[in-house]
């Protein structure tokens, strides 16, 4: 068992630069999941760790050993690939086996692994097949049990739902969640779904043109997200963001655009004082906003009239689309709302879960209450 | 008969169409093929063929031909010339492609032209090739003496010993032989997912391990076919003997080919050649089938 440190780990395609200087320390036994836009360098990142590729500089240990330099089969790591890369010629046993022969381990130990394995992944009755007469989702399981036999130091998992449906794979994104709370090993594991991460996660790593924007557990970085793009990018759908104006009247904060005018809680005064008359951007989760008439009497601050321009039925509730000053906003009302196309609505936006964000930097301005995990 | 006949009514249409295919097929395939058969089973030759002016008097003789040739010793030694040709010179062309085409499947400077000069052998016109090599093979003046003379070594007679004329054919053939084998291997390397090589070093196999329990198992099944084609065109490969050796000396680098153009060109003996071509394709027949047979079987194991 042991964790994995990055210090300044950089890597170049030539003069391309597609990870900058990467500092991370991951834990023993810690799920982490690297997870940002496609291109962001994910990838990238777990086959440094896999050594597959090259780090072009800075240190990678894991636990206490530099792997810079060695080879794969050396680093006691198993990879679980995007595409499985499953040996066509070879059964599910054989291919589980694989890595097992060659390390020279005793037949006897290799049989009890595979078995074993292929009990916790239910796949006991396809040990003879090829891989080719399998699904999509027991290729999946047996790519698994490929790394598990393993029993190695570090699993590393690549995008490994991305080829199945999506009942699959919220199916196995819980086995996988199973699977290591059993295993106790540590796991990097890439998506670019940020409700896999979201749901799998001890702790995120939130990527983005190869830079690392928040590292953090995923209540934190839903509700304390440092920058714009992580608040953006976890949470579904989107955060909404508005560019406003703050203005001091009457002894309170105001946000000011041409659709709204709304006041901004007492509690943030001293960290909101310094953008007074500046513009700010005003975010909003579309969770955070009520048209419920229970809340609008109790809030009537916060109430602002729109026009419905879209109405999404989920089932347990509804995507409501309207635009304020020319942005689009969403907002999640209950499915009880009254909400109908192309007519007007109030909603109330909760300002107690508002979150404000300097224009210049995109930086968020003032985390209430945020505590770091770790 | 019944269910042909339902076939008949429901894909008439489809007949119809199939047509023109056939009769094309029937007449450049089963004609020539089935005279072939017929002239072998006579005692045709240059006297009785028969011209303008004279009737044909050449005559059925059943499998006489047949009990001639194969109670001669010459066609046992020209078969064994035969096997021993086609084998040596397939082991070497599929052993040298793959070697070249794993070589080729690596990155590395200049790939493309490497890739274009290997195949000159495979673009330039195969009498030229043969001309060319049998001129390097010369006792006197050839390349390949002259250097061996420079180095203080005895010089070879390539073309007037036996032993040494078959291993010039063969060198040649050889050298003719290869770009085939290694474009096909190399199409076949990178049909291979780079991810199971991948895959494989995350499992920890050194170059070699890769190689035996990747490459090689799937290659397979290009590696079988192209060796299949490499076996039949090498075993009737008639233009580089003819052009180099001539079959000679004494018939030492004949083949079944050559050996039956002699038979109707040198000797003109039209049955007796006909005779010869039809042993040559049951053999071909045979040696596919049971190759093929065989193919499908490691088919059947993806
Ligand atoms: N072999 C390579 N040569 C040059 N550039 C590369 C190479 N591999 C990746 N890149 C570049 O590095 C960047 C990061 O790629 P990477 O595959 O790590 O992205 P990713 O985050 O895994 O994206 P995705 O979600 O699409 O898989 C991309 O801009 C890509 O174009
Ligand atoms: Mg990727």
């Amino acid at each position: 068992m042991a964790g994995l440190t990055f210090k300044n780990v950089v890597k170049k395609y030539d003069q391309n630069v597609v990870v900058h200087d990467f500092n991370l320390e991951i834990k023993d036994k810690e799920f982490l999941v690297l997870v940002g836009p496609s291109g962001c360098g994910k990838t990238t990142t777990l086959r440094m760790i896999a050594g597959l590729e090259e780090i072009t500089s800075g240190e990678l240990y894991i636990g206490d050993r530099l792997v810079n330099d060695v080879a794969p089969k050396d680093r006691d790591i198993a990879m679980v690939f995007q595409s499985y890369a499953l040996y066509p010629h070879m059964s599910v046993y054989e291919n589980m086996a694989f890595g097992l022969k060659l390390r020279k381990i005793p037949k006897a130990e290799i049989e009890r692994r595979v078995r074993e394995a292929a009990h916790i992944l239910d796949i006991e009755h396809l040990l003879e097949r090829k891989p080719k007469a399998l699904s999509g989702g027991q290729r999946q399981r047996v790519a698994l049990g490929r790394a598990i036999v393993r029993e190695p130091q570090v699993f590393l998992m690549d995008e490994p739902l991305s080829n199945l449906d999506a009942k699959l794979r919220v199916q196995m994104r819980a086995e996988i969640s199973k699977l290591r709370h059993r295993l106790q090993t540590t796991v990097v594991y890439v998506t670019h779904d940020q409700t896999e991460a979201m749901t799998m996660g001890d702790r995120i790593v939130v990527m983005k043109d190869g830079y690392i924007h928040q590292v953090d557990t995923p209540m934190n970085l839903y509700n304390h997200p440092k920058n714009m793009f992580v608040a953006g990018f976890i949470g579904s759908p989107s955060m909404n963001f508005l560019k406003v104006k703050l203005v001091e009247e009457k002894g309170r904060l105001w946000l000011v655009n041409p659709a709204f005018h709304l006041p901004s809680i007492e509690e943030r005064r001293e960290a909101l004082t310094p953008y007074v008359n500046k513009e700010i951007i005003f975010g909003i989760r579309p969770e955070a906003i009520y048209d419920d008439a229970a809340f609008l009497e109790a809030n009537p601050d916060w109430v602002v009239d729109v026009h419905v321009d879209v109405l999404e039925p989920m089932g347990a509730e509804h995507y409501v689309y309207f635009s304020l000053n020319e942005e689009n906003v969403i907002a999640r009302l209950d499915a009880t709302s009254q909400a109908k196309v192309l007519q007007r609505h109030k909603v109330a936006f909760d300002m107690n879960m508002a979150r404000y964000f300097d224009m210049e930097t995109q930086e968020v301005i003032h985390r209430p209450g945020y505590q770091t995990a770790y | 008969m019944n269910g042909l006949g339902k076939s008949w009514r429901r894909h008439r249409m489809a007949y119809l169409f199939l047509t023109p295919a056939l009769v094309v097929l029937a007449i450049l395939v089963f004609y020539p093929l089935v005279k072939g058969i017929l002239l072998s089973m006579t005692d045709m030759n240059q006297y009785n063929m028969g011209t303008k002016f004279l009737k044909a008097s050449y005559h059925f003789i059943g499998l006489g031909n047949y009990r001639t040739i194969l109670t001669s010793p010459e066609f046992w030694q020209i078969t064994k010339q035969t096997i021993i040709w086609t084998f040596v010179n397939v082991f070497f062309h599929f052993s040298i492609g793959l070697f070249l085409a794993l070589l080729l499947n690596r990155q590395f400077r200049g790939r493309t032209v490497y890739r274009i000069l290997l195949l000159v052998p495979w673009a330039v016109p195969s009498f030229v090739s043969a001309f060319a090599w049998k001129w390097m093979f010369n006792y006197d003046y050839g390349f390949i003496n002259l250097a061996l003379t420079k180095l203080g070594l005895q010089p070879i007679p390539w073309l007037s010993h036996p032993t040494w004329a078959m291993v010039a054919v063969i060198l040649t053939n050889v050298w003719l032989g290869i770009p085939f084998m290694m474009v096909t291997m190399l199409g076949g390397l990178q049909s291979i997912p780079k991810d199971l090589y991948e895959a494989a070093v995350v499992d920890g196999a050194n170059r070699w391990q890769q190689f035996w329990r990747i490459t090689l198992p799937l290659l397979r099944s290009v590696a079988l076919t192209a060796t299949l084609l490499g076996v039949i065109w090498t075993f009737n490969m008639f233009n580089i003997i003819f052009l180099v050796t001539g079959g000679g000396p004494v018939h030492s680098t004949e083949i079944l080919v050559t050996y039956s153009y002699l038979q109707a060109f040198g000797e003109w003996k039209f049955g007796m050649a006909s005779a010869y071509g039809v042993i040559i394709l049951s053999f071909l027949v045979v040696f596919s089938s049971v190759y093929y047979r065989a193919l499908h079987q490691e088919e059947k194991v993806f």
